[in-house]
């Protein structure tokens, strides 16, 4: 939880071209972002991926045609998102899941999660963990064996809980999101749920699940689907989303390519939820 | 009735990257958007240009409601990728790091035309030959045009 930023504030005149030119080298230079203003850039960088001599390779300092000076300051990562969070509505799937903060009135409905997001995603807001959502409650989940990947608030983990599978793995490669699974798992009373940091190199070479869910986006699904294939039982199922529909045929080629059999998608504004079969 | 616009964001960030940190991160979270919304819908929609610097426009209304219009990257990097260097010169009119040819400066030029101020693409061109000589690099031949 100790991330921190480090921001270049850049005072540049003249400001175009200095301005372009100075991003496209920061940007070579490893910089993640940047903000154009008035008189100049920010720009950001990971204090992890800096180093001290960062600004040396950057040509255009040294430039005569152009006059910059800066200044530099540690930004440390808190909960941006608070603003929102404080005052979000709850959300209700299929009259069965309500999704809450823990500062909402109680829901009477057969799945009741509470959330408390704290800047990870899965708030049941976004098309994507809505539609995840539903499928979970259409599928019989009952003594199964489910994989969460790229879980974030863990919230589709929690429903699966719920509907009785009783060995859950969630990973996330975010450490925020890792800390906020476990309160939110602690929160709902889940015991089943085994919380985990990393990418999909994570995921048992042992464990084979009845059901796996990654709601992520289109290259990270694509790069890891031999992954998800590899870690499932024959008939299990696999829930992706996080893509539009557009990206629907490449993501049904590649797991097509890996025998897994397509079986219905849910679309919701232009974004896809999509389940598939494992074959034999 | 038009929504009611609260502010405007400029941002640079790299395509299937946007995360919840700065800049990100406090620009949109004091205005009170959902800052994980905007990650997920930036991501899924720059998928075919995952690392590349992008110009993002977002704007965000009254109701914290808030949409987005993503731009190619900046002539400056394109150009820098074209002549495949990674910095320019400290002394760009003595010391040439690269050469670009007219039809790369062209295409640049075609690309950022809706985001430069110009009406004609040969006015586009001579800005990108421009900001090519301020990085210290050198078109090679003689202008397509007077």
């Amino acid at each position: 939880m100790s991330q921190v930023y480090i921001e270049y504030d850049f005072k540049i005149s003249p400001l175009q071209p200095g301005t372009e030119i100075l991003i496209a080298e920061l940007g070579a230079a490893g910089f993640e972002s940047f903000v154009e203003n008035e008189d100049g850039v920010q720009a950001y960088i990971q204090k992890e991926e800096w180093r001290e001599d960062i600004l040396s390779d950057i040509f255009i300092l040294e430039s005569d045609e152009f006059e910059i000076t800066y200044g530099q300051r540690d930004i440390a990562q808190v909960n941006w998102n608070s603003e929102w969070e404080k005052n979000f509505d709850p959300i209700v799937v299929s009259d069965q899941c309500a999704v809450r903060a823990p500062f909402h009135k109680e829901y009477n409905v057969p799945y009741e999660i509470v959330i408390e997001p704290k800047m990870s995603f899965g708030t049941g807001h976004h098309e994507t963990t809505y539609m995840i959502l539903k499928f979970l409650l259409e599928t019989d989940l009952k003594d199964q064996t489910v994989l969460d990947m790229g879980c974030g608030t863990s919230v589709l983990a929690i429903l699966a809980s719920m509907r009785g599978a009783t060995t859950i793995d969630a990973i996330d490669i975010d450490e925020w999101c890792v800390e906020n699974s476990k309160e939110n798992v602690a929160r709902n009373n889940c015991s089943y749920i085994n919380i985990a940091l990393g990418d999909a190199s994570t995921i048992s070479e042992v464990t084979k699940y009845d059901t796996i869910i990654a709601n992520i986006n289109r290259n990270i699904l694509l790069n890891d689907m031999h992954v998800y294939a590899n870690a499932m039982k024959v008939n299990a199922s696999l829930f992706l989303s996080g893509f539009y529909l557009e990206d629907l045929p490449l993501i049904t080629e590649c797991c097509n390519n890996l025998n897994l059999e397509f079986v219905e998608n849910k679309e919701k504004n232009n974004w896809v939820a999509a389940h598939f079969i494992k074959k034999e | 009735m038009a929504k009611e616009v609260s502010k405007v964001v400029k941002l640079q960030v790299r395509g299937g990257a946007a995360n919840p940190s700065p800049p990100v991160g406090p620009a949109l979270g004091a205005a009170g958007v959902n800052i994980m919304e905007f990650c997920k819908q930036f991501n899924a929609r720059t998928q075919d240009k995952q690392g590349k610097v992008l110009p993002v426009a977002i704007t965000v209304y009254k109701d914290k409601s808030f949409d987005f219009v993503i731009k190619t990257p900046p002539a400056a990097v394109q150009i820098l990728e074209a002549v495949k260097i990674k910095k320019g010169s400290g002394e760009p009119h003595v010391k040439k790091v690269g050469t670009i040819t007219w039809d790369q400066v062209r295409a640049i030029a075609e690309d950022k035309m809706p985001d430069l101020n110009a009406f004609t693409v040969e006015s586009a061109m001579k800005m990108v030959a421009g900001t090519a000589r301020s990085m210290g690099i050198k078109t090679k031949g003689d202008a397509p045009f007077n």
